[in-house]
């Protein structure tokens, strides 16, 4: 157990330093990609909250981040705000939203939640976000800009700054995140993963729970939205559709959704596989081809995810034998979920 | 301001518009019950398979030419072919796990084909629609309206094929299979049945099916992958209404989610009325009729 603790303090350490070091040597491109992978990882860690510990699948994470980027937008741009203000009601507007989602789905199980996350991430898409309907909000025909703000005097406009401060913040929300895992909070989330009836049993507020985990959810999500939106530099609708939440999920399954490591390897894979298919005779345009193929691969063969399987194997080398506990798998997670 | 738009003469053409609307998506809903009822697999991909397939149609009958019955034929196979592939290798295997994980399977199965369909037809061209029959129509007398005969006969096709079904599962030993499985795929085996073949079957003809309503759907709608692809949540939202189970409640809430659809754009051009219409069925839907505690009604 010991052994595990330094290795993980050790392996989180050296990521770290690799993190920051490396985009240093790097074109201003890809540290602007660098910076869009710290971002994208904070989407993805979102979905680590809602669907790897409270067993809960969204299809509409993009949804959440949309109203993260496009409060910022029109803040910003619209109504010349502070970002920094902007990014707080940002976030907190879609924790709202995310809780108003969370309330239908408290009495959905499984395959229904998933049919209303899809619904709801089709009204955004179609409904809300297209030209005409909300252009206030949507900045209609005109995408909104955001100029990158300033860090308490420090200013966010170099690619590195904006990658550094986006790492930073990526870190401070894997760590908030990992933090549910321990302790009371984590027992609680277990026991609701587990079995919500054996939860509510023990006295657990399920109720409570669940929205707080979307909430929680939706706002990790609405920052990375903000933080999309300043790092872009501006908002446009197509950026946030259906499909990109459903790639998202399903990237998401492949690294194996309740580790907050895949969170950073499917932030990864979002933005360096496409970046690398460019550079070949494919085009960027095959990689939900990419995603769909290996997602149906891995969940036939493999159906406990990439990085907790890689993990395990790694544990398995060093420690010859000895096992750890392994993590749930998606079955696992999903394996309460009855229709 | 929106209102003055409104044109309530327009409401019997309107109306028309949405029931060939809802016959279309009644026949996709019917196959995704199908496929969910046997097989106990939300396919989430089952827009994509109709897409791909009609997009078959579209090779053979407006890029070659050839009569688009022959086009319509395969995209029957197409659709077909692929659900049995879907079923067979990716579902199959996995008969002992969650149903959420074969979810996640149908998702990556619709990532695949909508990627795939966007390499060879391009997401964004205009595609000219696989025409059936001819758009003239003819006019009903008292109401003064025209009714084009493609729309006559997707709402002929339609209607034929959703009482097919039914008579397919009523009468004929492979709809009966297909019944026991639904309700209990252990005691269908202990009769006797041939539970995977059974259920290859309803993936087959459930497909065929939604590539059907694809072909049917092309004058109606904008002719895209990614429009066809999302006919997958309209089947839904209509199977919702049929409780993913009653094969007639979802033809009704078929038609009514077509007509749901049409309405709005009567008195309103705010883009995405339709999809709005949708999300509120969606809502409603799972707030009535899935309570906790509703009960399950039977295939037929």
């Amino acid at each position: 157990m010991n052994d595990n603790v330094r290795l993980r303090r050790i392996t989180v350490v050296a990521a770290l330093a690799v993190a920051i070091v490396v985009p240093l040597f790097i074109s201003n491109f890809y540290q602007f990609e660098a910076s869009e992978i710290a971002v994208l990882a904070i989407l993805v860690l979102s979905l680590v909250v809602i669907t790897g510990y409270v067993g809960q699948i969204s299809f509409c994470q993009y949804s959440f981040a949309a109203i993260g980027a496009f409060t910022v937008g029109s803040l910003v741009g619209g109504h010349h705000w502070s970002f920094w203000l902007a990014l707080v009601v940002a976030v907190a507007f879609s924790s709202v939203v995310g809780i108003l989602v969370g309330i239908p789905a408290l009495r959905l199980s499984g395959l229904f939640l998933a049919i209303l996350t899809v619904a709801v991430a089709l009204f955004f898409d179609r409904f809300l976000l297209a030209a005409g309907t909300w252009d206030s909000f949507s900045g209609g025909l005109n995408p909104w800009r955001v100029g990158r703000p300033s860090f308490f005097g420090i200013g966010l406009d170099g690619p590195y700054a904006y990658y550094a401060f986006t790492l930073g913040a990526f870190a401070v929300m894997a760590w908030l995140v990992w933090n549910l895992r321990i302790g009371k909070t984590g027992r609680v989330l277990r026991a609701i993963r587990g079995s919500e009836i054996a939860a509510s049993m023990i006295g657990i507020d399920v109720t409570l729970w669940k929205l707080a985990a979307f909430g929680l959810s939706a706002g990790l999500a609405g920052l990375a939205g903000g933080l999309l939106a300043a790092g872009v530099g501006g908002v446009s609708p197509p950026s946030f559709d259906f499909l990109h939440s459903i790639q998202i999920a399903a990237l998401a399954t492949v690294m194996g959704v309740e580790s907050i490591a895949s969170a950073a390897a499917g932030a990864l894979a979002l933005v360096a596989v496409p970046e690398i298919l460019t550079h070949t005779p494919i085009s960027a345009d095959y990689f939900p081809l990419f995603v769909g193929g290996v997602l149906i691969v891995q969940l036939v063969f493999a159906p406990q995810g990439a990085v907790p399987k890689m993990v395990e194997d790694i544990k398995h080398l060093l420690a010859r034998g000895r096992h750890g506990e392994p993590d749930a798998t998606t079955d696992e997670i999903s394996a309460k979920v009855t229709v | 301001m929106i209102l003055a738009s409104a044109n309530f003469g327009l409401f019997p053409s309107y109306t028309v518009i949405g029931l060939v609307l809802g016959g279309t998506y009644a026949l996709a809903a019917i196959g995704l019950v199908l496929i969910y009822r046997v097989s106990g697999v939300l396919h989430f991909g089952h827009g994509a398979v109709a897409m791909f397939a009609t997009f078959i149609a579209y090779t053979v009958s407006v890029e070659h030419g050839l009569p688009s019955i022959i086009g319509l034929f395969a995209a029957i196979v197409t659709g077909a072919a692929l659900g049995y592939i879907i079923e067979r290798f990716t579902i199959r295997p996995l008969r002992d796990r969650p149903a959420l994980t074969k979810v996640v399977i149908t998702i990556g199965w619709l990532l695949v084909l909508q990627t795939l369909a966007g390499a060879i037809w391009k997401n964004t061209a205009y595609h000219r629609p696989v025409q059936l029959v001819s758009r003239s129509g003819f006019k009903l007398p008292v109401l003064n309206l025209i009714i084009g005969y493609d729309q006559l006969t997707t709402l002929l096709v339609a209607i034929g094929l959703a009482v097919g079904t039914a008579a397919l599962l009523r009468y004929t030993t492979l709809g009966i299979s297909m019944r026991a499985v639904a309700d209990d795929p252990g005691a269908a085996r202990l009769w006797g049945v041939n539970v995977n073949r059974v259920t290859a079957a309803s993936w087959m003809v459930g497909s065929a099916m939604g590539a059907v309503a694809g072909v049917l759907v092309t004058p109606q709608i904008s002719f895209t992958t990614f429009a066809l692809t999302l006919i997958v949540i309209d089947a839904f939202t209509a199977a919702l209404i049929g409780r993913l189970s009653s094969l007639p409640w979802t033809v009704v809430g078929a038609v009514a989610l077509g007509l749901a659809q049409t309405y709005p754009r009567m008195v309103t051009n705010i883009s995405g009325s339709g999809e709005a219409a949708t999300f509120l069925l969606v809502i409603v839907t799972l707030f009535v009729l899935f309570r906790p505690g509703a009960q399950r009604v039977r295939l037929a």
